[in-house]
């Protein structure tokens, strides 16, 4: 019965798993909101889970079984293993906590940052801000409003229309605020590292979601030599100060999905991840009830002295 | 499919970093391949240079544009100190191409190398 407690955990390993393969298939717009969305959905379900677990152990001290009524010995016998698991979940609580804490602050401090330095870059009130050098920098700072960087050195090696794709790829990166969802994807593995593969997933799929969008007012084949010409670029420039190694964004894979046609949503993959997003939360709505249930009967058992 | 202002002016400034020298609205338009009526390229070079982001002067009967480097505010230094700070507060920052391991490369090398071969359909 409390074994319904343990299949979030499970539920959250494999979506960890599963989840950044078939996105790789999606429509990069719908593959990011489930990974992100979902992950945390995930996270979620199994750090109740683990609360759950740390509970049932930490209820068993005397001081708690004294305030709450409860009698520890029938918590004990109904699950023996609520010691030492509920010992091991207690100290993931801990941790893991400190751990959402802490990549809470970094993501708001970085996205205060990024919204000071969009309102200090100058001429206020263009979208376009140009760095003077060769290197070749694109990138796109989150504000209100959100400004694009791009390196002259960058906007020379391109001719109108790929100019156009690279601002049309940097300005989806600003109207879809990929920036959340990037943040709710440092949370969920924060709250779970089996969901450490979903940071560098969300940041695939909003490179792929930023390059359709592209594709969507230039031809695909222009879009991938956009970045083709950036990519080679940014090779023979190779200054590691230059380039950040914030997640190695697959080049090579994204050109490829350029020269393909747009993917289409096959809903077995969606349905298969939802799935998995449903029967945690169903589990730890049974579990949570069982536990109730559980701590009812240790309860009872201390009201009619059967301690 | 309509493009708004802002997306419109990027694309002007854009073209006159891209040329490296003056260029009129005439030139602008032409460089953008002719997509944009001239008076609108003329709007827009107007805006911008009212925003600061350009200088004009008289070349013949027209104006020719040179896009404006930017000295009071932000300096080449404080970018790269933005861009050397490791970890989350770049990360924010989504970059169009990050850096290439040399599997990338090859990769790249071999997609390049089918674009440009002839292909039948």
């Amino acid at each position: 019965m409390l074994s319904w407690v343990y299949l979030p955990l499970l539920f959250a390993a494999l979506f960890g798993q599963l989840a950044p393969t078939l996105a790789r298939r999606m429509p990069p717009r719908v593959a990011t909101w489930l990974l992100s969305v979902g992950g945390l959905v995930a996270a979620a379900g199994s750090s109740a889970s683990l609360a759950l677990l740390a509970f049932a152990f930490v209820a068993q001290s005397p001081i708690l079984t004294a305030r709450g009524h409860w009698s520890d010995a029938v918590l004990r016998h109904r699950d023996p293993l609520s010691v030492p698991v509920g010992a091991v979940a207690s100290a993931a609580v801990i941790v893991l906590a400190c751990l959402v804490v802490r990549t809470a602050l970094r993501r708001c401090a970085a996205v205060l940052d990024a919204h000071r330095l969009a309102r200090a870059l100058p001429h206020a009130g263009t979208e376009l801000v140009v760095l003077h050098t060769s290197q070749p920098h694109a990138f796109a700072v989150p504000g209100r409003p959100g400004r694009i960087v791009v390196s002259s050195g960058l906007l020379r090696a391109l001719d109108a229309s790929q100019r156009r794709a690279l601002l049309a790829h940097e300005r989806a990166h600003l109207d879809h605020h990929h920036h959340v969802h990037h943040t709710l994807a440092h949370l969920a593995a924060a709250m779970n590292p089996m969901l450490a593969r979903l940071p560098g997933a969300v940041d695939r799929s909003c490179e792929r979601w930023a390059d359709e969008d592209a594709a969507a007012i230039t031809p695909r084949s222009t879009v991938a030599d956009a970045l083709a010409r950036a990519a080679v670029r940014a090779r023979r420039a190779g200054d590691p100060a230059v380039l950040l190694a914030a997640a190695q964004t697959a080049v090579a894979e994204r050109i490829g999905a350029l020269h393909a046609p747009a993917p289409r949503l096959a809903l077995w993959r969606v349905t298969v991840l939802s799935g998995l997003l449903i029967a945690t939360a169903a589990a730890v709505a049974v579990a949570m009830h069982d536990t109730e249930r559980l701590f009812e009967l240790a309860q009872s058992a201390y009201r009619t002295g059967h301690r | 499919m309509r493009r708004d202002k802002g997306s419109l002016e990027s694309e002007v400034l854009a073209a006159l970093w891209a040329a490296g020298r003056p260029l009129t609205a005439g030139d602008v338009a032409d460089a953008l391949g002719g997509e944009l009526a001239y008076t609108t390229v003329q709007t827009i070079l107007a805006r911008l240079h009212a925003k600061g982001a350009v200088e004009r002067e008289l070349s013949g009967r027209a104006h020719a544009y040179t896009p404006l480097l930017d000295d009071a505010g932000l300096t080449a230094g404080r970018m790269r100190a933005l861009l050397d700070k490791e970890g989350d507060r770049a990360a924010v920052l989504s970059h169009f191409v990050q850096a290439l391991t040399a599997e990338d490369e090859a990769a790249l090398s071999r997609l390049l190398q089918r674009r440009r071969r002839p292909r039948g359909s």
